[in-house]
């Protein structure tokens, strides 16, 4: 098989694609047999690879965030039914989050744009694919007058062969702007580990752990990969000496919920703490020999009482977490978004890292990645610098053409970076998305794209846990509208525009990755294989091992001071916009399972709420339900009070996800965004954007609303539903 | 003290008759006014339930703990209500309390009435309304039974069996006053009242097998009256929920019929004493004796629920404990208290001569003790489910428009068919008022007056004061 | 059945009716859910709406309480009066607890909720007329109903293409709850028997024990000794039938909910482990 095969005679022979006729996007459930367009194809006469009744399993991988775990979908008579872990893959070991289970949802949504849309007269109306390509033939085309660096790429976090795909694209129309956003990210972790560690994104191992310390790192929910560290974590807590999970937090995330010891802090202050706590442990004995000279005194400025009183967080407690990381070894100590999106987030991570350092946990629990060999599919990881570097060069009128795709900037960017002005000013915009988005409304033109279980890709996602892998997804079905394309395949027929010679032989993705496979069969162990059995290998394994070199850690400790927020009387609350595992940074706000999944802690459906603690509440004459607005300088926005004292007093948690002002009908209308009111503050290092540091005042409206939540008792009303037992008993029974 | 006697024995026979079948004449304008009104609220819950029946019972605001709501209240509601006329016409006649002969006839087509709105709830309840017939055990060709083991299942046997024993017996003691109807009728009145009163002519033989019809009747139902009480408080005490296994649930539900049946009639009873103009036989006298009753029960009802809480909180079950502290501090606190109030303090206005004799007050004292039943019913269904054993599902629940039109349009279906019923049938008992002149009559020649007088501790007659 | 079999064979029925039902299990399918590794993150809930063909009810049918969680994550505070928590939530995930002495059992007016000899408590959707009793009598509440046709709101097009054929959508009027993916036990028993041979532990497991990132939900038939469940119900010495458990070492984890009301639960779950010493 060639290249030259097209994708429906490739599914036929993989034993799918003929279903089309069967089932599927038009299943002919009733045919009319006058039109005849149909084609009738009796139950008892199927293809001879379909067994009615009988589901067949396709390996592929998930994309609902950029974790990269593979997935097993179940297809019945053509059609995608469920969504479930694949056992073999690194990542995710067989199992699944519940926005993994929601991929079908996101497939089969009923809001899926279904043709192209071209801008006219003002509004988006239909148009044809050979409308749409023209369009982009005229703009971006062999014949459009490109000046260089005049077209960008807007993208969310893209790896594999996509990714290189845009960069050749980019390269193509003599420009190199790619802009990858991504608000729940992980840069400025990631930057401190390249700097300290010469490795930016190193293994966690909590499973060796005895002991997490996790200063709002969501490990569990949102963090790099949710679902890998869930099974490390399983792992954590049934091996013989079970390990402890502290989580220093001022808004109790998910994984909070399962902390031994879950510390309430001041926000912005968990830099601080993590230096008292070095101090802390050098005073107590560990050795300080692995950091640099003048460390010592560096630290001893960050005295017990001092932290005590900058964090909030008592001085028995931090004596409490000290003890608890001298004694218990190997540990881990992970930083959070919270902890990343201050202005001095760079150092506080540093501070957090350089506890692992101390306590010896690079090389224990902090191990050295793999390096990618095949640099152009190493995931391009986005982030909000590039979402204010964007903001600013639109602005500036650097572009002429803006391609989107895999992100929606207009309702992730902070209102104050006026992205979606700067954006209206450029005079191209295509938006290559499934669903009606905020940035589709002011596209030019739509491009409908092919959902994850229709469309063929490769991905390598950031966190590589265990070997490196290339994660393959394919189409598990036909796709359900015969007027969206590829995101693979627009990107190939837009390159065949500038390129024809090295790109128009490809028909489609399909075609492209056919020819690069052959070549990356050299890449891995599998090298005696023919083309066509290692594609087929590769398929059904849904992944590429790829021999990958390990970096080696190199430790470049540093200490640099770190200050507490300061006060402001106007602005007295610390606003977090904090993700979770469901509607997470607001994509699978349309995602109807996850809208009736409650979140996590405050087990809220439907809609925004604003956490706020009870002391802190009953000062302003708060109380629960009641509208309240929540102003920084950026803006305001209005939303229910929700009396809980798992958030700091002096802070208030408005959960991200809400507040589309588009996105269908799951998801129009409803709640608010927080990170609307964002100030756009950067982390001085990294120029990621200090999402966590915005500084709110809160005032009461005369409304008073219902919270939707799941369950209608917060205690157990002594009914011993959840029994507990000490750890002490736990050995006693030798873990049973 | 006035002894002040049933009902004036010199009444003429024809007066009677004349004075009942007067009542059967052409309607006022009241009445229609009255008539209409009931057809409004009937009409309100046939359009409310046809919304529920095409859409499900979603729009009754039911919910996920809250899964039996004022339907079921209501249901329990008219069952109780249903026991008045078992009471008097079928204990007090066993017991030759002949007091209750003017005013048995209406509470017994109370008792079948009740019923007859009764039954529709446990209908309408149903998810699935079309297939209610699967409770009945029919033969069928797949050999599907019911659940025997299930209350609800005994309900459907409990209620048809009382409805119709209750209609039987209703009918059974209408035949010589509905051969009275047809000997004044004209036309097709004749024609029905003919065929209805099954040839009655009074004759001896028929008087004599009347009779014993109509006692064993009176002894089969009253077996029955008790236990379709009994079988519907299993429908809560056969559960495991708190606040609904109890033991002492079938006599405290029967206790609480008798009640809301007996506030009941109170109520009808001053209703058609003034609009029939009904005072020489609806007498004050027996107004009392029905009130002494009233009160007797209430007390009964008063100690079995003292009883009920006295064992929920001395038991050991917590979650019942838990429930009934609830009932009095939780959500629906106050529906509780009132009806304690109405249902254990009010009828000490019963127990006043003044006040029993003063119908107004009457009047509104039966409609608060039929208020504190409602709410008792209430009280029975809400609170358990709305906190049973799981915490996690502690809910409670607003009955909708829906629900409350449909509750409210089965008192306009009682009401329209009691009103049918007294323009159609006697509403009192010609023949058993007759019967109960007569002995009066008996009694009045001197000696047994001055048996009766001095039976009372009286004066005798001429005798000088002391 | 016909009446005249079930006078010939009343003093049997009974008798099989008050130990439970069956006195023969085929299957005894049980779970052990270990609440120290549920971290509460809602996977097993929705792979449960996937597999189950739940509806989503929306906002204003949610406010009402009338959701349909068959599986959902109830979270408890254990202090509340804190001034912060110094430990996490407690998280329990509560579905049909599969009774073996169920108590919805007999109050269902029909029968339409019955003990099957797998050990199940099915739920025949096709007999169920609305009663609700079984709910009312469920101390778990976890039976849900349909309120409405949820057809037409839940699956707007294409999304009634996600619908799993093996199972029915339920209609308006009619209860339903978790069925230990009855669908998939089927699957395999059907697959074992073509094979001719017994089914196998682990060869299928729930939606919820399949998603579940942490492995707290554990799936078998506790008729084999050998599967994994048994051993866990074994190590933690809980047995059924009992409304009390005699453990010879009462810190053993395992317990039941609501065991003390002598509904007999398939659903063992092992205590939350609390380390107060870091």
């Amino acid at each position: 098989m060639s290249g030259k095969l097209n994708r429906r005679d490739f599914l036929k022979a993989l034993g799918l694609g003929g279903t089309a006729t069967l089932a599927g996007c038009d299943m002919p459930t009733t045919v009319t047999l006058e039109e005849g367009k149909e084609d009738v194809v009796s139950y008892l006469l199927p293809e001879e690879y379909v067994i009615p009744g009988v589901g067949v399993t396709y390996a592929s991988t998930c994309t609902q965030c950029n974790a990269g775990c593979g997935v097993h979908g179940r297809v019945r008579e053509g059609r995608v039914l469920k969504v479930e872990g694949h056992p073999d893959s690194p990542i995710n070991a067989g199992k699944t989050c519940q926005m993994g289970q929601a991929l079908v949802q996101a497939h089969y949504n009923p809001d899926r744009i279904k043709s192209p849309m071209v801008r006219e007269g003002g509004s988006l109306v239909p148009a044809t694919w050979e409308k749409a390509q023209a369009l982009l033939d005229e703009k971006l085309g062999s014949k459009a007058n490109l000046a260089a660096g005049r077209v960008a790429w807007l993208t969310g976090t893209v790896s594999g062969h996509q990714r290189a795909l845009i960069t050749n694209h980019l390269e193509s129309v003599g420009s190199n702007h790619h802009f990858a956003v991504e608000v729940v990210n992980t840069n400025v972790w990631s930057a401190v580990s390249r700097d300290m560690l010469d490795d930016p994104q190193p293994q966690i191992s909590l499973d060796k752990a005895k002991l997490i310390l996790s200063f709002g790192a969501d490990f569990m929910g949102t963090w790099q990969s949710p679902v890998h560290f869930a099974g490390q974590f399983s792992r954590m807590r049934t091996a013989a000496d079970r390990g402890a999970l502290i989580q220093v937090e001022s808004k109790m995330s998910m994984t909070g919920g399962s902390a031994d010891l879950w510390v309430a802090i001041r926000p912005g202050t968990e830099g601080i703490l993590a230096l008292g706590l070095a101090n802390y442990l050098i005073a107590n004995g560990v050795s300080s020999a692995s950091l640099p000279g003048d460390a010592r005194d560096k630290l001893a400025a960050y005295d017990m009482q001092k932290v005590s009183n900058a964090t909030g967080v008592s001085t028995a407690t931090i004596e409490r977490i000290g003890k608890a990381l001298k004694n218990r070894a190997p540990s881990v100590v992970l930083a959070g978004a919270a902890v990343e999106g201050q202005v001095n987030g760079y150092e506080a991570v540093s501070a957090i890292m350089l506890l692992n350092v101390m306590l010896g946990n690079i090389g224990q629990t902090i191990l050295p990645s793999g390096k990618f060999p095949l640099q152009q599919l190493e995931a391009k990881v986005g982030g909000t610098r590039d979402l204010a570097a964007f903001a600013q060069a639109a602005a500036q009128k650097q572009f002429d053409v803006v391609l989107v795709h895999g992100a929606n900037p207009v309702f992730t960017a902070p209102a104050s970076l006026k992205l979606d002005e700067a954006l209206a000013s450029v005079p191209f915009k295509v938006v290559m998305t499934q669903f009606p988005d905020e940035t589709a409304m002011m596209a030019d033109l739509v491009l409908p794209v092919s959902s994850t279980l229709e469309d063929w890709g490769t991905h390598v996602a950031a966190y590589q846990a265990g070997a490196s892998n290339i994660s393959i997804q394919q189409p598990l079905m036909e796709p359900l509208y015969d007027q969206t394309r590829g995101f693979g395949d627009i990107v190939i027929s837009m390159l065949a525009m500038r390129n024809a010679a090295q790109y128009g032989s490809f028909k489609d993705y399909y075609g492209y990755l056919r020819n690069v496979f052959a070549n990356l069969k050299g890449a891995g162990a599998t090298a005696s294989l023919s083309p066509d059995e290692f594609w087929n290998n590769s398929l059904q394994a849904g992944m590429i091992k790829i021999d990958s070199t390990p970096r080696k850690h190199t430790v470049k400790a540093s200490i640099a001071a770190i200050d507490a927020p300061a006060a402001d009387a106007n602005f007295p609350l610390t606003l977090i916009p904090s993700a979770r595992m469901g509607l997470f940074d607001g994509r699978h706000a349309n995602l109807p399972w996850l809208q009736e999944s409650p979140d996590q802690i405050a087990k809220v459906v439907w809609g925004s709420w604003a956490e706020i603690h009870p002391s802190t509440a009953s000062k302003m004459g708060i109380t629960h339900g009641d509208v309240i607005r929540i102003e920084s300088e950026a803006g305001g926005i209005e939303a229910r009070a929700y009396l809980t004292n798992t958030v700091h007093a002096d802070a208030i948690a408005v959960p991200l996800g809400q507040g589309h002002t588009e996105y269908g009908r799951y998801a129009k209308g409803r709640g608010v965004n927080p990170l609307k009111i964002v100030k756009a503050a950067v982390d001085a290092k990294t120029g990621e954007l200090a999402l966590f540091a915005t500084r709110v005042k809160v005032s009461k409206t005369n409304k008073n609303e219902i919270i939707l939540r799941l369950g209608h008792s917060d205690t157990q009303h002594g009914r011993r539903l959840v029994r507990t037992v000490s750890v002490d008993a736990l050995k006693r029974t030798k873990g049973a | 003290m006035v002894i002040e006697k049933d009902i004036n024995e010199q009444i003429k026979w024809a007066q009677i008759n004349s004075d009942v079948l007067r009542s059967m004449e052409n309607p006022r304008k009241a009445y229609w006014i009255t008539f209409f009104v009931c057809i409004a609220m009937v009409a309100c819950a046939v359009v409310a339930e046809i919304y529920q029946y095409r859409t499900g019972l979603g729009p009754s605001n039911l919910n996920n703990p809250h899964m039996w709501g004022m339907y079921i209240s209501t249901f329990v509601f008219w069952i109780g209500m249903s026991h008045s006329g078992t009471l008097l016409s079928a204990i007090l006649h066993i017991i030759h309390a002949d007091w209750r002969k003017p005013i048995y006839r209406f509470a017994e087509a109370m008792t079948t009435f009740s019923l007859m709105t009764a039954g529709f709830f446990p209908i309408i309840h149903l998810g699935r309304v079309w297939n209610f017939y699967w409770v009945v055990p029919y033969v069928s060709a797949r050999g599907v039974w019911p659940n025997f083991r299930s209350p609800l299942s005994w309900d459907a046997f409990a209620i048809s069996t009382y409805l119709s024993a209750s209609m039987l017996f209703l009918f059974i003691g209408m035949i010589p006053d509905l051969a009275i109807c047809r000997d004044n009728a004209r036309g097709f009145r004749k024609k029905l009242y003919g065929a209805l009163s099954l040839g009655w002519v009074g004759s001896d033989k028929q008087w004599r097998h009347f009779r014993k019809t109509y006692l064993l009747m009176a002894c089969f139902l009253i077996p029955l009256a008790v236990s379709v009480h009994s079988i519907v408080s299993s429908d809560f005490a056969m559960s495991i929920m708190p606040g609904w296994h109890v033991t002492s649930f079938p006599p405290y539900f029967v206790a609480g019929a008798l009640y809301s049946g007996c506030a009941a009639i109170i109520t009808l009873f001053i209703m058609l004493r003034y609009f029939f103009r009904f005072e020489e036989y609806m007498t004050l006298a027996i107004m009392e004796k029905t009130c002494k009753l009233t009160f007797a029960i209430a007390m009964v009802w008063t100690y079995l629920n003292l009883i009920e809480f006295a064992a929920t909180w001395y038991g050991h079950d917590v979650y019942s404990k838990e429930v009934l502290i609830a009932k009095a501090t939780g959500p629906y606190a106050w529906i509780f208290w009132t009806m304690i109030f109405c249902g254990s303090v009010v009828p000490f206005a019963l127990a006043f001569q003044k006040l029993r004799r003063h119908m107004p007050t009457m009047f509104v004292v039966s409609l608060l003790l039929n208020l504190s039943m409602y709410f008792e019913r209430w009280m029975i269904v809400a609170p358990t489910l709305s906190m049973a054993m799981e915490p996690h599902q502690f809910y409670i629940m607003y009955a909708s428009v829906v629900q409350w039109a449909i509750v409210f349009g089965s008192f306009g279906w009682f009401g329209l068919l009691f009103l049918v019923f007294v323009k159609v049938f006697p509403s009192v008992s010609m023949y058993e008022v007759k019967e109960m002149v007569f002995h009066r009559r008996r009694l009045i020649n001197e000696e047994a007056a001055a048996k009766f007088h001095r039976r009372s501790g009286d004066p005798q007659p001429g005798a000088q004061p002391a | 059945m016909s009446l005249k079999n079930v006078m010939e064979n009343w003093s049997a029925y009974r008798k099989d009716a008050e130990a439970g039902g069956h006195h023969t299990y085929e299957h005894r399918w049980a779970m052990s859910i270990n609440l120290d590794l549920c971290i509460g993150c809602n996977a097993c809930s929705t792979a449960c709406y996937a597999e189950n063909n739940l509806a989503v009810v929306g906002p204003e049918r949610f406010a009402k309480g009338q959701a349909m969680h068959w599986m959902r994550i109830e979270r408890y505070w254990d202090v509340e009066d804190k001034e912060y928590p110094d430990q996490g939530a407690s998280f329990l995930p509560m579905m049909c607890q599969q009774c073996g002495a169920a108590t919805c059992e007999p109050v269902c007016p029909v029968a339409a909720t019955y003990h099957t000899p797998d050990g199940l408590n099915a739920q025949v959707y096709n007999r169920c007329i609305g009663s609700r009793y079984c709910s009312n009598n469920c101390p778990f509440r976890v039976r849900y109903f349909n309120f409405y046709s949820y057809y037409e709101s839940a699956w707007p097009e294409p999304m009634h293409l996600q619908l799993n054929p093996d199972l029915s959508v339920r209609d308006k009027g009619v209860m339903e709850k978790c069925t230990f993916c009855v669908q998939r036990i089927r699957v395999a028993k059907d697959k074992a028997k073509i094979e001719n041979r017994k089914v196998k532990d682990g060869e299928f497991t729930t939606a919820c024990a399949q998603a579940c990132p942490t492995s707290a939900i554990v799936f078998g038939d506790t008729m084999d000794p050998e599967s994994k469940v048994s051993m866990l119900w074994k190590q933690h010495q809980v047995t059924r039938a009992v409304y009390k458990q005699h453990k010879e070492d009462p810190e053993l984890r395992g317990y039941r909910i609501f065991e003390e009301l002598n509904v007999d639960p398939s659903v063992m779950y092992l205590e939350r482990v609390r380390d107060t010493t870091v």
